[in-house]
């Protein structure tokens, strides 16, 4: 089956600082891809040059067979990828729904019905439907960042450190979520969290200054205690 | 502790100390130095010796404000407020305190220093602590609220009318002896030592380990805040470094052109004018000021000549007389064309070329 | 909800203190200025500081779209009235067509430059602040001198219809009509706005984009096409403001929108950037202040509106309605 998503020796630089200096990673679909790296490896730059947020200065990013890189973000969005960002990028001062409506390629009858059905399995959200964002827990508002991608079609869905922040049993609730989702989508997700990353995972890349160093599946990496050691510290 | 040898960073600057001698640069620098010395003997036209002149201070009035938003990145747009309050002190002081002796006149500039600088640090600690913009914002705001201060405190200014002081001792009557120089004259060669003074100091300053800082803010802050350097005494340093020198050339202009009013002193106009000669001649080059300012006054001073032609030639429609007539719309035009193909200005574009040519290895960080 | 407590009583105390000094019929007229000022300073601060939040541009050259709208608008009014005049005749219905047509021609004329400006100027240097400011002062040297070339550098008198001049009697106070009408289309453009920005897709979108703009366009929208809308609509609103302003002061000139785009600024400052209501609550405050110490100690007025700045930045240095940028 054809990979979702293909980065091939990306460089990104950010000002004077080269950031990306040779990333290269395939996602297969239908399945969680983890990305690890201790902190200032450049995962997060990663995701933001495949949503087109910093142009690759070198290197090519393929989504589905088509390349993507200089594309503007919301070209790229609506070819049916989400995005979920460190720190959820939550608009504080609109309402819970308004969040889900902004989100929405285009408002109509399927939106409606999405959000209808985000709404369902985020309960809180439900709750919380006409209150201000900036008023919801850590917890709540990274629900919300979810649910936000979840109400376009979404054939590609990149989350970056949902568990940042979070209280361990938030946490789970998130997990939980997020395990409902990975049979419906293909999801490249970026965490710290090594625990949550081997319960979700089924293929892993390893950044370190900003170039992939291993790739292999999941569990791999879990079972080897030297590996583990020397890219994560863990 | 014995010192081996010369660590790289002293090792460096002081292979730059000895280059220093030879580079091309220093002897085009001398000779522009010489020029405006001798002017005097060669050009005997009133006009050419106050363009000339006038030159001088405002390249390192644009020097100054350089060394803020050139080197230290910030966005001010109180720069000419600071020159005004210059040229008023010096004016209050040599025409309201009784006949004019050197005495006021010293007074005058040191009031104007100390004015300025509680007000630059007043508005650099309240205003340094907020967004960029804003900041831009609220020095454009004093300024208007300084500028319409002098217009409405008459019985102190002047008002609208201004101040004409007349300069003590040497500067008025001259100096009598080999030379032979009149008042004017004095006034030239002080006011040019005075500049020539300020220039070499901001060109320390920028080049000392203190500016090298500064550059580093402006260029990340949050990274020299992250390496320990607390980048807000910085910045306020370097402002009111830069209002100060601004406020001695602000005491310097009365001295030449004995008429100091709000709107030639305080207002936009000369705001927009150091902009313009920053921009012109180069941000963050220090020396683009004098490009820009020779350039600006110059061609201020010529164009007027050409606008009878434009009358003359278009004396039948009025709309086409006019458009010969305002040449700050073209000014307006190259402007904005400077700033879209040569945001460097003229001395950053030259430098860049110059770095291009010698290879990338030359090029620092 | 939990800041208008402080606010309506900042507001009844600024209503009511001046009248310890001044009497009732005087502070009527004063605070009818007052409101009609701080209104048209709304117009052009609305625009500049929706700019501001969404874009993050610093627009010098919006002031120039002011005087432009004004010119338009009196180019405009001058021929009508010439062809038909509809300004001298007592008719309301002419004279009411008379501000209409000009209101169209300021809008459209202010709207199109924006247009051009956002695309031509401002789009380029996106994210370099220093070079916006460069660029917008560049743009407003240049069509200011274009209004000079066009219509000559001196004051123009600019007609103003029969029935918005001089005043209504009401109970024995004596109510100048065209600020009242300045204030009724102020609350029209401010209700408008936010019915536009929150009961519409448009304007939902609008205000993501000042919070946050990347995350907008991750999420698949165009934000250039909003960032052109918002700017050409924030520059038909000047416009406006210049035409009312040319009628309010029955005099327009070259300059006089670099002359109250300090006041924009300081109000923007005032009210928040990105907060369409802190522009109006800050317009209000601004023009009803100036109005009262100008009649008790007309020297102080300009330092008024400083003062009011300084003690905001102190208070709350994001502005009154700041959404802490």
């Amino acid at each position: 089956m054809a990979d979702v998503l293909e980065l091939e020796g990306v460089h990104t630089d950010i000002g004077q600082h080269h950031i990306l200096q040779g990333v290269s990673l395939r996602v297969r679909p239908d399945a969680v891809t983890v990305l690890l790296g201790r902190n200032g490896a450049g995962k997060t730059t990663t995701m933001r040059t495949v949503m087109g947020v910093l142009p690759p200065s070198r290197g090519v990013v393929r989504f589905e067979g088509r390349p993507i890189h200089g594309l503007p973000p919301h070209a790229i969005a609506r070819l049916g990828i989400g995005y979920v960002p460190e720190g959820q990028g939550i608009f504080a001062t609109l309402t819970v729904e308004e969040n889900l409506r902004v989100a929405m390629r285009a408002e109509n009858a399927e939106s409606r019905e999405r959000m209808r059905r985000v709404l369902a399995l985020f309960p809180d959200l439900e709750r919380f439907r006409p209150a201000r964002a900036g008023t919801l827990s850590g917890g709540q508002k990274q629900m919300l960042a979810i649910g936000r991608a979840l109400v376009n079609p979404t054939r590609l869905l990149l989350i970056d450190e949902p568990s940042k922040g979070l209280a361990p049993i938030v946490v789970e609730h998130l997990v939980g979520a997020l395990e409902a989702m990975k049979r419906e989508t293909t999801v490249v997700l970026v965490e710290q969290n090594f625990a949550m990353a081997s319960r979700l995972g089924d293929d892993c890349y390893v950044m370190d200054d900003g170039r992939t160093v291993y790739s292999g599946s999941m569990s791999a990496l879990a079972a080897d205690r030297d590996l583990k050691q020397r890219y994560l510290g863990v | 502790m014995s010192a081996p040898g010369l660590t790289p960073v002293q090792a460096a600057r002081a292979a730059e100390r000895r280059d220093r001698w030879r580079s091309p640069i220093l002897y085009l620098r001398l000779a522009v130095v010489l020029a405006w010395a001798l002017l005097p003997a060669v050009g005997p036209s009133f006009q050419l010796l106050d363009l000339a002149l006038k030159i001088a201070l405002f390249a390192t009035l644009a020097a100054s404000y350089d060394v803020v938003i050139g080197y230290t990145g910030i966005v001010s747009f109180g720069h000419a407020m600071f020159f005004g309050f210059g040229a008023y002190a010096v004016a209050l002081a040599v025409g309201r305190l009784g006949a004019p002796t050197y005495g006021h006149l010293v007074l005058g500039f040191l009031a104007g220093i100390a004015v300025s600088g509680v007000v630059a640090i007043v508005v650099g600690a309240f205003s340094l602590r907020i967004k960029a913009i804003f900041f831009a914002m609220i020095t454009l705001a004093f300024a208007e609220f300084a500028l319409i201060l002098a217009v409405q405190w008459g019985a102190l200014t002047g008002g609208e009318d201004g101040l004409s002081p007349k300069l003590p001792g040497v500067f008025a009557a001259g100096a009598p002896g080999a030379f032979g120089l009149s008042g004017r004259l004095v006034t030239y060669y002080t006011l040019l030592a005075i500049c020539l003074g300020l220039f070499l100091l901001m060109s320390r300053f920028v080049h000392s380990p203190l500016g090298r800082t500064l550059q580093a803010i402006r260029d990340n802050e949050l990274r020299a805040e992250a390496l320990g350097y607390r980048t807000f005494a910085f910045q306020l340093m370097a402002t009111s470094f830069g209002s100060v020198v601004a406020t001695v050339l602000g005491g310097g202009y009365a001295m030449w052109v004995r008429y100091v009013n709000p709107e030639s002193t305080l207002g936009i106009p000369i705001m927009l004018d150091v902009l313009l000669m920053v921009i012109i001649g180069g941000i963050g080059t220090l020396h683009g000021g004098v490009v820009g300012a020779a350039i600006l006054l110059s061609a201020r001073t010529l164009l007027p000549n050409l606008r009878g032609l434009g009358g003359s030639l278009f004396a039948g429609s009025e709309i086409l007389q006019r458009l010969s007539e305002r040449w700050l719309l073209y000014f307006g035009i190259l402007f904005v064309l400077v700033v879209f193909f040569f945001p460097r200005g003229v001395l950053g574009t030259l430098r860049e070329a110059a770095a291009r040519r010698r290879g990338p290895a030359a090029r620092g960080t | 909800m939990k800041r208008a407590t402080p606010l309506l009583v900042g507001a009844a105390l600024l209503l009511l203190l001046p009248l310890l000094g001044i009497e009732p019929r005087a502070w009527l007229t004063l605070t009818v200025a007052g409101l009609a000022m701080g209104m048209l300073i709304f117009l052009v601060a609305a625009g500049l500081t929706l700019i501001f939040g969404l874009m993050d541009v610093l627009n010098f050259a919006h002031g120039a779209l002011f005087s432009w709208g004004a010119y338009a608008g009196f180019t405009v009014a001058v021929a009508i009235n010439a062809r038909w005049g509809w300004a001298a005749s007592p008719s309301v219905w002419a004279n009411a067509g008379l501000l209409l047509l000009a209101v169209a021609a300021a809008v459209a004329v202010a709207f199109a430059l924006g247009v051009v400006l956002e695309r031509v100027i401002v789009r380029p240097v996106y994210g370099q602040h220093l070079f916006q400011i460069l660029i917008t002062l560049g743009a407003t040297i240049v069509l200011e001198e274009l209004i000079r070339v066009a219509w000559g550098p001196n004051d123009q008198v600019m007609p103003v219809p029969a029935t918005f001049q001089g005043s209504w009697d009401v109970a024995d106070v004596v109510v100048l009509r065209f600020p009242a009408i300045a204030i009724a289309l102020g609350l029209l453009v401010y209700g408008g706005m936010q019915w536009l920005l929150t009961r519409t897709r448009v304007g939902l979108i609008v205000r993501a984009g000042v919070e946050n703009n990347e995350m907008v366009q991750v999420m698949g929208h165009d934000i250039h096409r909003y960032f052109t809308g918002v700017f050409a609509a924030g520059s038909g609103l000047a416009g406006l403001g210049g035409l009312m302003w040319g009628m309010f002061s029955q005099s327009i000139r070259p300059s006089m929108g670099g002359e109250q785009l300090i006041f924009a600024f300081i109000v923007v400052i005032i009210g928040g950037l990105g907060s369409v209501t802190g522009s109006l609550v800050g317009a209000l405050l601004v023009g009803l202040a100036y109005n009262y110490v100008a009649y008790l100690v007309p020297k102080a007025a300009i330092g008024v509106t400083m003062g009011i700045m300084v003690l905001v930045l102190l208070v709350r240095p994001t502005g009154l309605y700041g959404a802490g940028k």
